[in-house]
């Protein structure tokens, strides 16, 4: 420290540079702040939300009424399929596909790719057919991202744990 | 440990992967923490101004264009956020609040005349004008060369210089003054 | 008889068309011979055994789509076919297909076989996919699974449907989010749950 030529000044450093760290919680609270930071963009989406005469029980997984017949899907050919609308928040994502067990994991399916909504908001509404359901969202074709909204399912044998999904069959 | 780098975890935020944060949160928290702490003197103004900060870099996080240097470029969002935050409290107040926490942990762990003199540092820190704090806490405290403190904060290394050196000499002032009190 | 060699045809075409592309199918595609060996050797065993053979199916896409390696594989198949055949013996021979795939998971996360038995015992009747979804969850977050198991339980008896268990998924998530504690979260959402769901539980066929 050769512009103090002060040993005082030396131990004044010293005793700055061990200042307690914040308490505990600050990790917590800072984070909540930013999950709220991160769902605000999710309110852009709101008209979309479940309607009741719809059968599908998720948190996540939104139901889109007026966009049912939209999307065709070959190996979808249950007639009990229920649409669902995927989402994800992503602003600087170039591509997001919605990847699953209803879709055999394969991730060169067009028909699965989310569009991006404006916003950093990528959706995707696809018939499902009944029945539990594991998928995740890749994005840029690398990254596998777990709905943070959904239900988890702890199987991370292959990398990051995937979303859950449970869809009923129509009355 | 997270081996991860800043540039991986800003990606996979950037991704959508909000959780990762977090890994910023916990590396970056305690040095950010320090500098507020001693900017503004007492811990709840830094707590709220480092939450600011991290919320900050979250929302603007597309457009740091180094991600490898996220901590610097966090720091440069914190630095910023402790002038406004310090501008304003110097409005509403000119008392000196000491770090009540710091002291509090401090007595648990020093004797009487430890506590003392760390309460002697606070107050002749308070007493700097905030631009020659906030250079001498960059250069003494946290380490920085003159060419990263000039990028930081926008001024130009000469003028950091001066206010180091003027520090130092008011640091040197103060203290002495209470030591001969 | 020439209408119905005219169906038996179309219907041959068509069930060849659709086999093409069933999950099973795109095994041959996407893993290697020895992988595809190992694999579809567990398959046939599991149905053999009548247990949801298209979950395990399912598995070794999901890590031929995460470019994992043929062995990792054959072990996550190879446990996943245990895990269905534990989840099935403490559900119950006559549970669905999937409640036993639930169920797998739950076991996955850490939930015993006798915390499935208490849920079933719990839900008699009933569909239990969703309540095994939560609390696979639940433990996923860090909550004990015993806590999780007891709480979902008592959701179980006191006979909430599927929606009141994802919208109690999402407040537990929710505090949790905000910095609770896990277990604590999860007992006092459910006792709220309980409270506001009251009478008694309605009938809810599988």
């Amino acid at each position: 420290m050769p512009d103090i030529d002060n040993t005082r000044l030396e131990a004044v450093v010293a005793e700055l540079r061990r200042t307690p760290p914040l308490d505990a919680s600050f990790d917590r609270r800072v984070m909540r702040a930013i999950r709220s930071a991160a769902v605000r963009p999710l309110r852009l989406i709101s008209p979309l939300m479940p309607m009741p005469r719809w059968r599908v029980w998720s948190a996540f997984a939104a139901v889109a009424a007026g966009m049912l017949a939209v999307a065709v899907v070959p190996s979808v050919h249950s007639s009990h399929a229920q649409p669902v609308q995927f989402v994800l928040v992503a602003p600087d994502a170039k591509t997001v596909q919605v990847v699953g067990d209803f879709n055999g994991w394969d991730v060169s399916r067009p028909a699965y790719a989310a569009e991006n909504r404006g916003g950093g908001v990528w959706s995707l509404t696809t018939p499902i057919p009944p029945g539990h359901h594991r998928y995740a969202f890749l994005v840029d074709d690398s990254l596998w991202v777990p709905d943070p909204a959904a239900p988890r399912v702890a199987d991370e044998d292959f990398g990051k744990p995937n979303s859950a999904l449970v869809v009923e069959d129509a009355p | 440990m997270d081996g991860r780098s800043d540039a991986v975890i800003v990606q996979q935020v950037l991704a959508g992967d909000v959780d990762a944060f977090a890994t910023l949160v916990a590396r970056y928290r305690d040095s950010c923490a320090r500098y507020a702490m001693h900017m503004l003197g007492n811990r709840e103004d830094a707590d709220e101004v480092l939450q600011d900060a991290f919320v900050r870099a979250y929302r603007s996080l597309g457009r740091c264009e180094d991600p490898d240097r996220f901590g610097a470029w966090l720091f440069r969002i914190l630095v910023n956020r402790c002038r406004t935050a310090g501008a304003r409290r110097a409005r509403r107040t000119r008392t000196f609040v000491a770090d009540e926490g710091a002291l509090l942990t401090a007595a648990e762990e020093h004797p009487a005349e430890q506590w003392a003199w760390r309460e002697e540092i606070d107050r002749a820190l308070a007493e700097l004008r905030p631009e020659q704090r906030e250079a001498f806490l960059l250069k003494y405290v946290e380490g920085l060369g003159y060419d990263e403190m000039a990028e930081l904060t926008g001024v130009g290394v000469s003028a950091l210089k001066m206010r180091v050196m003027r520090a130092c000499d008011r640091l040197r002032v103060l203290l002495e003054e209470v030591r001969s009190a | 008889m020439r209408l119905a060699w005219c169906a038996a045809a179309m219907l041959l075409t068509a069930s060849i068309a659709s086999a093409q592309h069933t999950p099973i199918s795109r095994l041959n595609k996407v893993l290697d011979a020895p992988t595809r060996t190992a694999v579809l050797a567990i398959i046939d065993s599991a149905r053999v055994e009548g247990l949801p053979a298209e979950v395990l199916v399912n598995k070794a896409l999901e890590g031929a789509g995460k470019q994992a390696a043929g062995p990792r594989i054959v072990a996550a198949v190879h446990k996943l076919a245990g895990e269905l055949r534990s989840s099935r013996d403490a559900l119950g021979p006559a549970s669905r297909d999937a409640e036993i795939t639930a169920g797998a998971h739950a076991i996955h996360a850490g939930v015993t076989q006798a915390e499935l038995t208490r849920l079933r015992r719990a839900g008699v009747g009933r569909l239990l996919t969703t309540p095994l979804m939560v609390l696979t969850d639940l433990v996923a977050r860090g909550v004990p699974p015993a806590t999780a198991s007891t709480a979902v339980v008592s959701l179980e008896r006191a006979g909430l449907r599927d929606a009141d268990f994802t919208a109690y998924q999402r407040s537990v998530r929710q505090d949790i989010d905000r910095g609770a504690d896990p277990a604590a979260a999860t007992t006092t959402r459910a006792r709220g749950a309980e409270l506001r769901r009251g009478g008694a539980p309605p009938t809810r066929g599988p």
